[in-house]
C-alpha cells in the first residue's frame, strides 16, 4: 500500500467494514481521489484570492478616477507590475545583484540572533529550573524585564553597539531570549513527579535524570517556541536596521521612505515576507525532525 | 521481605491534620504476591510510596529486605510500576527498556542483548525502534514493565498498574504478569481498587479500612496455581473469595461514601 495522506485514512478504514476485497480497492481509490480533489479546491481558492487582490491593486492604480480621488495612487502604494519589475532589476536586471548584500545581511543577523537566543535561553531556562530558590529570587526581575516594552531599548542598543551587525544581533537577542527562556523554564518545571520517581527506581542519579528526562522534556518546549522565535528575530533585526544601519532590508525601507519611493518599499516588504515565511518553514521542518517522538507530529 | 509495622501517615494542610493511615501492620514473604484493596482515600498508594521511600511515614517502621527504608533512598532491588504512563516519549522502545541498565553503567552490547531477550519474551520484537506514541496504552504499560524487569528487581511494587486499561487488555496483562512472576518469583505488592483483579492474581488480599486506615482483613486466596485468568472468574471458588472479602470491603466502601457526602 502506498503512503496515504493522513486525512483520508478514516475514510479508508470505514470502507473496509462489511465490504469485499474487490470493492475495497475502488473505495480506496475513491477516497484518494476525493482527498486530492479537496486539496485542489483549497489550493485554487487560495491562488484566486491572491490573484484577485493583486489584480484589483493593479487595475485601481491604473484607473484615473481612483488615482486622483483616493490613495490608490502608484506614488503611495506602487503597483504589482512595478514591484515585479523592480524585483527583476534588483536580482538579474538593470541593477543585477543590488539586493543580495542587503538580503544576506538581514538573513545573517536574523540567524545569528536566533542561534544566540536559543542557546542562551535554553541554558538559562534549564539552569534556573534546576535551582528553585534562585528562580524565586529572580522572579520579579524576570517578569519585570519581560513586561518592558523592549523595543524602547533599540536606539540605546544602536548607540552602544554601533551601526553594524552587532546591534542587529543584540536587538534580536533582546527580543527573542525571553521567549525561549520562558518556554524552556516552564517546560523544565512541569515534569511530572512520577516520571522522575520511576527513573529513580531504575537507578538513575540526579545528573542522569537531568540528561535523560529534564533536558529532552525542556527541549520539546524550546522547539515549540522556535517558529515564533525566528519570526521575532527577523522583526528585531529589521527594527535595528530602521534605527541605524548601513545595509539590510530595514535600511532599504528607511531609505525608500526618505526618497518617497513606494515601489522600493513594497519590493523590500515582498522580499522580507518571502524571507520570513521561508525561515519559519525551514524551522518547522527542523522542529518536526527533532520532535518526531511527540504525538502532535504523529503520522 | 517487606515488613510494615505501626505505620501512620498524617497530612498537614494549614492547621488541619488528616489521618490518612491510622495504623498499618502487615508483612509480605519472599516470593509472595500480595494485593492491597480499600476504599478511595484510604492511603493505599501512600503506603506503597512509603515502602518505595518516595514519602516518609509519620511514625512506624518499614523494613524491606532486612533493612529499614530511609526517606529518599530507594531500597535495593525494588521495581515500581505506576498507573500513569512512565515510558519516556523521546526514546524509542528499545532505548526505554535499556534505560535502567544504562543508568547502572552496563556496557552497550550487554544492554542490547538483554533488551532483545525481553522484547522476545513479551512478543514485542517488532516494536524495537518504535516511539511510544505509536503504541497503545496497554503496550506502553508492557514496556514500562519491561523497563523495570530489565533491572532484575526482587521486589515489585505495583500501583494500580492496570487501572487505566480496558478490561480485555487488563486480563491479557494479568496473564502475562502471572507468567513472569511464576518464572522469576519476585515478591509483589500491588495496590488496586479492582477486587476481581486482586483475587485473580494474589496469594493474599489485604483490606484497608476507611481513613484513618488500618488492616481490617488479611485474606488468603488459596486458589491453585497456575491460574487461568480467563476461566477463573467463572469458578465458584473465585466468587466465594470475592464474596468473603466483599463483606468487609463493602462496609468500608459504604463508610467512605457516607463521609464523602457529609463533607461535601
Amino acid at each position: 500500500m502506498p503512503d496515504l495522506p493522513v486525512d483520508n485514512t478514516a475514510a479508508i478504514r470505514s470502507s473496509t467494514e462489511g465490504d469485499g476485497l474487490a470493492t475495497l480497492k475502488t473505495h480506496r481509490d475513491r477516497a484518494l481521489g476525493e482527498a486530492n480533489r479537496d486539496r485542489l479546491i483549497v489550493f485554487s481558492a487560495q491562488v484566486s484570492i491572491l490573484a484577485t487582490f493583486l489584480g484589483v491593486w493593479e487595475v485601481l492604480t491604473r484607473t484615473p478616477w481612483f488615482v486622483k480621488n483616493t490613495f490608490m495612487d502608484p506614488f503611495f502604494i506602487s503597483r504589482p507590475s512595478l514591484v515585479a519589475q523592480r524585483l527583476y532589476d534588483w536580482t538579474v536586471g538593470a541593477q543585477a545583484g543590488f539586493i543580495w548584500p542587503h538580503l544576506t545581511s538581514t538573513l545573517m543577523a536574523t540567524m545569528i540572533g536566533l542561534v544566540v537566543s536559543v542557546i542562551t535561553g535554553l541554558l538559562a531556562g534549564l539552569l534556573l529550573s534546576q535551582n528553585p530558590r534562585l528562580a524565586r529570587v529572580l522572579h520579579p526581575f524576570i517578569t519585570g524585564a519581560n513586561a518592558l516594552p523592549r523595543i524602547a531599548f533599540v536606539p540605546l542598543i544602536t548607540m552602544i553597539f554601533g551601526l553594524g551587525l552587532a546591534s542587529k544581533v543584540v536587538t534580536a537577542w533582546f527580543i527573542v531570549f525571553f521567549l525561549v527562556f520562558f518556554n524552556t523554564f516552564k517546560g523544565s518545571c512541569n515534569i511530572e513527579k512520577h516520571i522522575i520517581d520511576f527513573c529513580r527506581t531504575l537507578g538513575a542519579t540526579q545528573s542522569q535524570i537531568t540528561w535523560n528526562v529534564r533536558v529532552p522534556h525542556a527541549l520539546a518546549w524550546t522547539f515549540a517556541a522556535l517558529p515564533n522565535a525566528v519570526a521575532f528575530s527577523l522583526i528585531g533585526v529589521v527594527l535595528a536596521e530602521f534605527v541605524g544601519s548601513t545595509v539590510g532590508m530595514g535600511y532599504l525601507i528607511i531609505t525608500s521612505l526618505s526618497t518617497l519611493n513606494a515601489t522600493d518599499m513594497f519590493s523590500t516588504i515582498t522580499l522580507l515576507s518571502v524571507l520570513g515565511i521561508s525561515l519559519v518553514t525551514v524551522i518547522r521542518r527542523v522542529e518536526r525532525y527533532f520532535m518526531r517522538w511527540a504525538p502532535e507530529f504523529r503520522e | 521481605m517487606i515488613n510494615v509495622s505501626c505505620v501512620t501517615k498524617i497530612y498537614h494542610s494549614g492547621t488541619r491534620e488528616t489521618y490518612a493511615i491510622g495504623d498499618a501492620n502487615f508483612s509480605v514473604a519472599k516470593g509472595e504476591f500480595v494485593s492491597i484493596v480499600g476504599p478511595s482515600g484510604c492511603g493505599k498508594s501512600t503506603l506503597l510510596n512509603m515502602v518505595a521511600s518516595f514519602m516518609a511515614p509519620s511514625s512506624g517502621d518499614i523494613i524491606v529486605n532486612g533493612s529499614p527504608v530511609l526517606p529518599g533512598k530507594i531500597p535495593k532491588g525494588l521495581g515500581y510500576i505506576f498507573q500513569k504512563d512512565t515510558v519516556l516519549p523521546w526514546f524509542n522502545v528499545a532505548h526505554n527498556i535499556g534505560l535502567g541498565l544504562k543508568f547502572r553503567g552496563v556496557p552497550q552490547d550487554k544492554i542490547a542483548d538483554k533488551v532483545n531477550r525481553l522484547l522476545e519474551m513479551a512478543g514485542l520484537k517488532g516494536c524495537y525502534e518504535m516511539y511510544p506514541h505509536h503504541l497503545s496504552g496497554g503496550m506502553r504499560q508492557r514496556v514500562a514493565l519491561l523497563m523495570t524487569l530489565a533491572c532484575d528487581p526482587e521486589i515489585l511494587l505495583l500501583d494500580e498498574p492496570f487501572g487505566a486499561l480496558d478490561s480485555n487488555t487488563k486480563m491479557i496483562l494479568h496473564n502475562e504478569l502471572l507468567d513472569i512472576w511464576q518464572q522469576l518469583g519476585q515478591t509483589i505488592l500491588m495496590v488496586t481498587h479492582d477486587l476481581d483483579e486482586a483475587v485473580t492474581l494474589s496469594d493474599r488480599v489485604i483490606v484497608l479500612s476507611a481513613p484513618p486506615s488500618r488492616v481490617v482483613l488479611d485474606h488468603r486466596v488459596d486458589i491453585a496455581r497456575p491460574r487461568d485468568v480467563f476461566s477463573l472468574r467463572q469458578s465458584l471458588e473465585f466468587s466465594e473469595h470475592v464474596r468473603q472479602i466483599w463483606t468487609v470491603l463493602g462496609r468500608e466502601f459504604k463508610l467512605v461514601g457516607r463521609e464523602a457526602i457529609e463533607h461535601a
